[in-house]
């Protein structure tokens, strides 16, 4: 747990504060935040990620997109992602299964929760 | 005599057409001072929407740092706390660091509960960037409406348009899809 370096991407700066103190109060002291999906490539390269948590409304890069880049990379494809967001419609759902997100929690979550989907992906 | 009649009943037809066309006329004006009326309003209406989120968003930042500033403090107090407990203190002063510490335990929680609640701020940010949205989608038609009233042949300005990703289901009370059955898709 004290290894792991996860990303945190989301456009909203009050999501990604109450992400980050959640991941803190859960243990997960290493974390960086990035702005979309784009900004979250880029901090890909530039740090030595161990797990993603993203959400899915973002300008730029999309998380949908975001996945499906991570996915298709030889270097990234394995990466835990989680996807953290308001769309709570099955399709959509669905639909981020099938691009490649190990878990999914509609917004708005409980620390409890977060905490315990990063741990069933860790585990599985 | 049929000609003449025929011509008069033409005539009568034209007085009637052209009266016709005049209601149209005056109704169509009465119509565009509303529409564009309407249509300078709009922006306005985009523009307080986009203003209560950012305002909302500012508020948020600080409700924040305050509630961060609460735990770090808190945190310092339970140290503080626990230094006594493990000192040589009598049975009586341990009981009532206990008795405290659990009050500071139950103040730390309380304070991330607020913290907790507060993502509605994007969830409603999403909200009203939907209704931003649609708004701007009237201004558009309006805009269209306007072109077509004053006669021009070119299409005015687009309407500026920020660039807004939002959920147009996000809603903090209703999911579509409960934890239990997003938990079930992802084990079959």
């Amino acid at each position: 747990m004290a290894d792991l370096k996860i990303l945190a991407v989301d456009d909203s700066p009050t999501m990604r504060r109450i992400i980050v103190n959640t991941l803190k109060r859960a243990g997960f002291n290493e974390v960086i935040e990035a702005g979309d999906g784009k900004d979250a490539l880029a901090k890909l390269k530039a740090e030595d990620i161990n797990f993603i948590i993203t959400d899915w409304n973002m300008p730029e890069m999309d998380g949908l997109t975001l996945v499906s880049n991570i996915r298709g990379s030889e270097e990234y494809k394995k990466l835990p992602i989680l996807m953290v967001t308001t769309r709570s419609v099955k399709d959509d759902i669905v639909e981020a299964l099938k691009a490649g997100v190990n878990n999914y929690i509609v917004k708005p979550f409980t620390p409890d929760t977060l905490k315990e989907k990063i741990n069933e992906i860790l585990n599985a | 005599m049929v000609n003449e009649s025929l011509q008069d009943k033409i005539k009568n037809e034209v007085v009637v057409l052209a009266s016709s066309l005049k209601e149209i006329v005056d109704k169509f004006n009465k119509l565009q001072h509303p529409i564009v009326e309407s249509h300078e309003k709009v922006p306005q209406a985009t523009q307080q929407l986009d203003k209560i989120s950012d305002q909302t968003e500012v508020a948020t930042q600080k409700m924040l740092d305050t509630i961060e500033a609460i735990t770090e403090r808190e945190q310092d107090v339970l140290e503080g706390l626990k230094g006594i407990i493990d000192s040589d203190v009598n049975d009586t002063i341990k009981s009532e660091v206990n008795k405290l510490t659990e009050k500071v335990d139950a103040n730390v929680n309380d304070a991330y509960s607020i913290m907790d609640a507060l993502q509605f701020q994007d969830i409603t940010s999403q909200q009203m960037d939907h209704a931003a949205s649609l708004l701007e989608d009237i201004e558009t038609k309006l805009n269209n409406i306007i072109v077509v009233m004053d006669g021009e042949q070119e299409a005015k300005e687009p309407v500026e348009k920020k660039v807004r990703a939002y959920d147009p289901h996000a809603d903090v009370y209703d999911k579509k899809t409960n934890q239990d059955e997003i938990d079930s898709l992802f084990k079959q």
